[in-house]
């Protein structure tokens, strides 16, 4: 019988689970349906954040507080509440791929659901250079072996102190050439701010953690030179069988 | 916000670099940069630094810091906040109102603007109004308070005076604001307010009133420098669906202290391009704020960063962004006073970031972390990758549909466009449609039989769970959805808890081909070829005289008899950029049944 085709995010998802896993990130999972303190209290959002306006995030009807999540970050929350429940200290090293909620229009770059990958390390001496020691390794090896540059830039998220944005460059002649030498903007990343440690009740003197996110669908798009992000969710097997 | 570079480099005695240098430079230590058209530089200020960057004096401070370039001796500050029995403020809830200056100027001459007002203004994209209210504007721009004239006549005076008080809107109270768009006011928005008369003069930090508006015969003016609490503004502004320029920054919050330089400033300026005398300035001020000092420690911050800096570097640092330190105490230990404006830091994470973005983020290194033990694999995940590795194997293809759906048990109460609310509760439906739209593309796939699977979460019985569907094309003599999904069910029943490998194999190496989006047409062709001529052969001559519009061709049935085989062929037309008529499909069979005539083919 010839074989069907797994969807390239699901590729992508085991292939950056192979990866993490190599650097003893464990996949962590929790609900797309989330509460806001998971989702934005328990992350050092305000209030009166403009991110939880009405426009940005989907909202339960008749449900008190539940809202679509709007990143995989209510999921380091969930993990950290659960170990400390648990008794368990850090070091804690997860990786949580799956999917987020925005309420917006679509087009070509934008979709109301897509895909992120977070992952959250935190230990006695983690670094930022740890961070970016991290970014590089997962990025080489995902773009099979590719000499890889990593940099930042100053940015701001509630949950993550200093924060930044992440850019990868690949270098190299086996590079696609569309790819090639040029600054990739990836994603958010950061220190865990230490009130987010502070609220799943882990010890922020004594503990420090980073944490980065990004769009899996922006990654698949880049990784194959897929032109449309709809493309992801439209179930079409002219997409899905040319992977 | 726009930021030009000259209007910043009246900031700076030294010359400023390049614009482009200057976007590099708050690119990598400060802000993203969204566009550099000429010498202005549109800056994208993150939402922590509202409270001190939106204006070319923040901006200029950021500069100084990073490049790093001193900035000139303050230039504001000379008047005199001298009071006056003229004016007088009350102010009703000091938490969203913590500071109103007023200042009563008379005998102006509203008029247009000074060519260097003007040029400035419009060179970040403003209109010039007048020369009030582009002083109002410019001082806003350039150190960052929102400010705005009253046309003082308007207000009723009681023995020369006049009051203006800041209180919430009366249930039942309409404005006409500058705009002249008639607002009906709700209890929770903050109003200024003619204290003797009652009259509504504008909606607080949002928008001024027509009435009491500044006119050409405006000679007497009260200026308003004052600070709002930000989040009140903000439900404000948007129930109005204004957003000012005034409102962005009070919305991100400002120090109280500001008002009192923004009032200076602005006194000067209106004196300066549109006369007159100032009679006083009233300084209500319920809410003042202490100076901030925050700590952190060397160690900290290398650890933190993953640098190894001197006491030195970090000192310079700090000095370079005017956080002065406190004398005594360790030398190890930074406890610096953070200027009033940066209400941003607060902590010793915030000092961290400070000393990262302005010695640059590319000095930390990249280093892994340290080994760590085996990582135990997740139970969920290595079981659906079972179940997906099965179903590959199966010939299934994967398909990820929309979460929401027509209706179902659970909705989101705001979609964009209200189309689909629901969340779903089975996987069944959106698969079914999936199937159908698969179907109807199956020549063009080039598949006997459709038949995908969709790992997904749904909503049921209150509950949100992951499931596992499939669907099947139904074809005649091929195996059936049921039969499938029994076979599925058995599969599953059998994995045990315990399964924790995961089926991994290498990323595609391939680049997605985008496929068109107009229909294709469909053409068969069976013929007789003599024993021994292979289909592939056959093919390459069918290809050869197709064209361009052939986008698959495969063999669909084969069978040799008397020294004869017959093959029959299915061969897909589709164009990339119309949709293909009856005709282009029949030229192009006509030159392929020519072509295979001449090869002594005999078409069935």
């Amino acid at each position: 019988m010839e074989r069907g085709h797994v969807h390239p995010i699901s590729q992508l998802v085991a292939e950056a689970t192979r990866i993490f896993a190599g650097m003893g990130f464990a996949v962590a999972e929790g609900p797309l349906l989330e509460d806001e303190w998971h989702n934005f209290d328990a992350l050092n959002v305000p209030k009166d954040h403009p991110a939880r306006d009405m426009q940005d995030t989907f909202f339960i009807k008749d449900e008190h507080e539940k809202v679509l999540r709007t990143h995989t970050s209510s999921v380091q929350i969930r993990f950290m509440e659960e170990q400390i429940k648990n008794g368990v200290q850090p070091p804690y090293r997860i990786i949580v791929p799956g999917k987020v909620f925005r309420n917006e229009a679509t087009d070509m770059t934008h979709e109301a659901e897509f895909f992120q990958i977070e992952a959250l390390a935190v230990g006695e001496d983690i670094s930022m250079a740890h961070l970016k020691g991290t970014l590089a390794r997962f990025f080489k090896e995902l773009f099979g072996g590719a000499a890889v540059e990593i940099r930042f830039r100053p940015s701001f998220f509630p949950f993550t102190e200093p924060s930044v944005e992440v850019d990868m460059r690949l270098v190299g002649e086996h590079v696609p050439e569309k790819l090639r030498d040029k600054w990739i903007e990836m994603g958010g990343a950061g220190m865990v701010h230490p009130t987010v440690l502070k609220n799943c009740g882990v010890d922020a003197e004594k503990y420090r953690g980073f944490a980065f996110g990004f769009g899996l669908d922006r990654l698949a798009m880049l990784k194959w030179s897929i032109d449309d992000v709809r493309l992801m969710h439209s179930a079409d097997l002219r997409f899905i069988n040319q992977f | 916000m726009k930021i030009s570079r000259d209007w910043l480099q009246t900031f700076f005695e030294q010359e400023l670099p390049p614009v482009q240098e200057l976007a590099d430079a708050l690119t990598f230590h400060a802000f993203e940069i969204e566009s550099v058209e000429g010498e202005v530089l549109d800056v994208k200020v993150t939402a922590n630094r509202g409270h001190d960057c939106l204006s070319h004096l923040g901006i200029a401070k950021e500069l100084s810091a990073i490049l790093p370039i001193p900035l000139k001796p303050s230039v504001v500050g000379k008047v005199d906040f001298t009071g006056t029995d003229s004016l007088q403020i009350v102010i009703d809830d000091p938490t969203l109102c913590r500071r109103y200056i007023g200042a009563h100027i008379r005998g102006v001459k509203v008029g247009p603007s000074p060519a260097w007002l003007r040029e400035r203004l419009e060179s970040i994209g403003q209109k010039s109004i007048n020369n009030v209210v582009d002083a109002a504007n410019f001082v806003m721009f350039n150190i960052g308070q929102p400010l705005h004239a009253f046309d003082r006549n308007t207000l009723e005076a009681r023995d020369e005076k006049v009051e203006i008080r800041v209180r919430n809107a009366q249930v039942g109270e309409k404005i006409v604001t500058l705009d002249d768009k008639e607002q009906s006011l709700t209890e929770n928005m903050l109003m200024i307010v003619d204290g003797h008369s009652g009259a509504l003069l504008g909606v607080a930090g949002v928008k001024g009133g027509k009435e009491s508006g500044v006119s050409d015969t405006t000679t007497d003016l009260i200026l308003e420098s004052a600070n709002f609490d930000g989040p009140s503004l903000r439900k404000t502004s948007r129930a109005l669906k204004f957003r000012t320029d005034a409102t962005q920054r009070f919305e991100q919050v400002i120090s109280p202290e500001l008002a009192a330089h923004g009032m200076r400033a602005f006194i000067e300026l209106v004196l300066e391009v549109a006369g007159g005398e100032l009679v006083g300035v009233v300084d209500e001020y319920p809410g003042a704020a202490d100076m901030q000092t925050v700590s952190v420690s060397l160690a900290h911050i290398n650890r933190a960063l993953g640098l190894a800096l001197s006491a030195e570097e970090v000192s310079t640092v700090f000095s370079r962004l005017g956080f002065t330190r406190q004398d005594g105490g360790e030398p190890s230990i930074f406890a610096v006073q953070v200027p009033r404006e940066r209400l941003d830091v607060a902590i010793p994470e915030d000092l961290v970031e400070e000393v990262g973005r302005v010695i640059g983020y590319e000095k930390v290194p990249a280093i892994e972390l340290p080994v760590a033990s085996a990582v135990v694999s997740n139970e969920n995940v290595a079981r659906y990758a079972t179940i997906r590795e099965y179903l590959v194997s199966q010939g299934f293809s994967e398909v990820f549909t929309s979460v929401f759906a027509e209706a179902s048990e659970r909705a989101v109460s705001n979609k964009i466009g209200g189309d689909k609310p629901f969340l779903r509760s089975t996987l069944a439906a959106g698969l079914q449609d999936a199937l159908e739209r698969n179907v109807r593309n199956k020549d063009l796939l080039g598949i006997a039989q459709v038949k995908i699977f969709e790992i997904g979460t749904v909503w049921r019985g209150g509950e949100e769970k992951v499931e596992v569907a499939i669907a099947v094309e139904k074809i005649k003599k091929q195996k059936t959805q049921d039969e499938y999904q029994k076979e599925l069910d058995e599969f599953v029943s059998r994995l045990s808890s315990t399964t924790r490998s995961i089926p991994s194999s290498p990323l595609p190496d391939v680049r997605y081909e985008p496929f068109s989006k107009y229909p294709f047409i469909s053409r068969d062709i069976a013929l007789w070829v003599s024993e021994g001529t292979s289909a592939d052969e056959v093919l390459e001559v069918i290809r050869a005289h197709a064209g361009e519009l052939l986008v698959r061709s495969a063999t669909f049935d084969e069978f040799t008899k008397e020294g004869r085989t017959s093959y029959a062929f299915r061969l897909v037309f589709q164009s990339f950029d119309r949709t293909l008529l009856d005709e282009d499909a029949n030229t192009r069979m006509e030159s392929i049944y020519a072509a295979v005539k001449e090869k002594g083919w005999e078409v069935r």
